[in-house]
């Protein structure tokens, strides 16, 4: 089909459109009444919430930290200041989400708008991958020198072995959850479902922005 | 800028609900849900609508609402029970006398064609055939004019193969 055919096409389509589209006035009205929020404002809630959940728990073990700084095995201290660390990390991209939703303008062009709601849905995979990344703090915080005396070689063995598989696994979880492997069947087995779907397709919508920017 | 007088909202939104039709049809076929993309875009456009800046066409304003609408909402997911008010009625139809409209061929492979496209391709040639100038595209899209003729040229080109592939 030729340039002026698909015109003509839709000229035509949308004359007789014009002539019999009908609004349901009554309903429109209803609509004016609502009383609603803008766009992204029913996500704000729960980032405030994660957000001030986030701030009791590290300041909890903040508290427990300072207790305990005194006589807690070293193991317990490091296990803790890392989650800690990464907890505020966590609450960093929670804000920084926070910040998105307030600077989004549904009045503004396309490809800004969409550029900051996908950057908002997107990053919603930083606070998984740092909670991977934790993985290994639970499994050493409750090492101290009495347990190792106390326990036989093959306890030993053990117990390093699953400290040391769940280092290894929080960190290539940490370093390959990334949009580019969400075709891996591992991805897919590990996050996938009504939630995820959203923020993979927002990834794809990143790349698609990326792309119109540059061609031309 | 207007004033939120839902009267005039009521007379704008009646003199463009084609816009907010095609471009809620271009984004999504499904009846029940398109229901639903349309009386979110009208809530938006009614958000928004002290905000138009009359330095701008009010079309451009409406693209702008409707388009951003379709594409960050609308996502294949199922949109029932997200909307707070559901009417259970449509507030833009076509009534069903009308509807072989839609029942033309060329125009049905041309809307599916156009489904087919990426979001932000499918924005770009629905805003072409809409007549709009290139300039009024760019603006549309926060794109430059050139990079928007590029794009047009490209997606004509793929509409044409598609086409050239089924009269075959």
């Amino acid at each position: 089909m030729e340039e002026n055919q698909l015109l003509a096409l839709w000229e035509s389509y949308d004359r007789k459109l014009s002539q019999n589209l009908v609004l349901n006035r009554q309903n429109a009205e209803e609509i004016t009444k609502i009383k609603v929020k803008s766009l992204l404002s029913g996500m704000q809630p729960i980032k405030i919430f994660a957000i001030i959940v986030g701030i009791v728990w590290v300041g909890f073990l903040d508290l427990i930290v300072f207790n305990v700084w005194a006589y807690a095995s070293p193991m317990f201290l490091i296990s803790i200041g890392f989650h800690i660390l990464l907890t505020k990390l966590s609450i960093g991209v929670y804000l920084y989400q926070l910040v998105l939703i307030n600077l989004v303008d549904i009045n503004e062009p396309i490809l800004s708008t969409q550029e900051k709601i996908a950057k908002l849905k997107s990053s919603t995979i930083w606070i998984t991958r740092l909670l991977f990344l934790q993985l290994p703090a639970w499994t050493v915080f409750y090492w101290t020198k009495d347990l190792f005396q106390n326990l036989h070689v093959f306890q030993i063995s053990i117990i390093v072995g699953v400290a040391l598989g769940m280092a290894y696994l929080g960190i290539w979880l940490f370093k390959n959850i990334r949009f580019e492997n969400r075709d891996k069947k591992w991805f897919k087995f590990l996050l996938s479902g009504k939630e995820w779907d959203p923020m993979m397709k927002s990834a794809d919508l990143l790349q698609q922005i990326e792309e119109a920017k540059k061609e031309g | 800028m207007f004033t939120r007088d839902s009267t005039s909202f009521l007379k704008v939104i009646d003199a463009n609900k084609g816009i907010i039709y095609k471009v809620a049809n271009s984004y999504c076929r499904d009846e029940e849900n398109r229901k639903d993309l349309i009386q979110e875009i009208i809530l938006q456009l009614w958000l928004s609508f002290p905000k138009y800046d009359p330095s701008f066409k009010l079309s451009t304003w409406m693209y702008r609402i409707a388009l951003n609408v379709s594409i960050s909402f609308y996502r294949k997911e199922s949109r029932r029970g997200r909307i707070s008010q559901p009417f259970p009625e449509e507030i833009i139809s076509l009534p069903v006398e009308k509807l072989p409209i839609e029942q033309n061929e060329d125009l049905d492979m041309l809307q599916k064609f156009i489904r087919e496209l990426k979001e932000i391709d499918r924005a770009v040639i629905l805003l072409y055939l809409e007549g709009n100038s290139q300039q009024e595209i760019a603006d549309i899209l926060g794109l430059t004019v050139s990079n928007v003729s590029t794009k047009v040229s490209r997606i004509k080109q793929t509409l044409k193969q598609k086409f050239a592939t089924i009269n075959r």
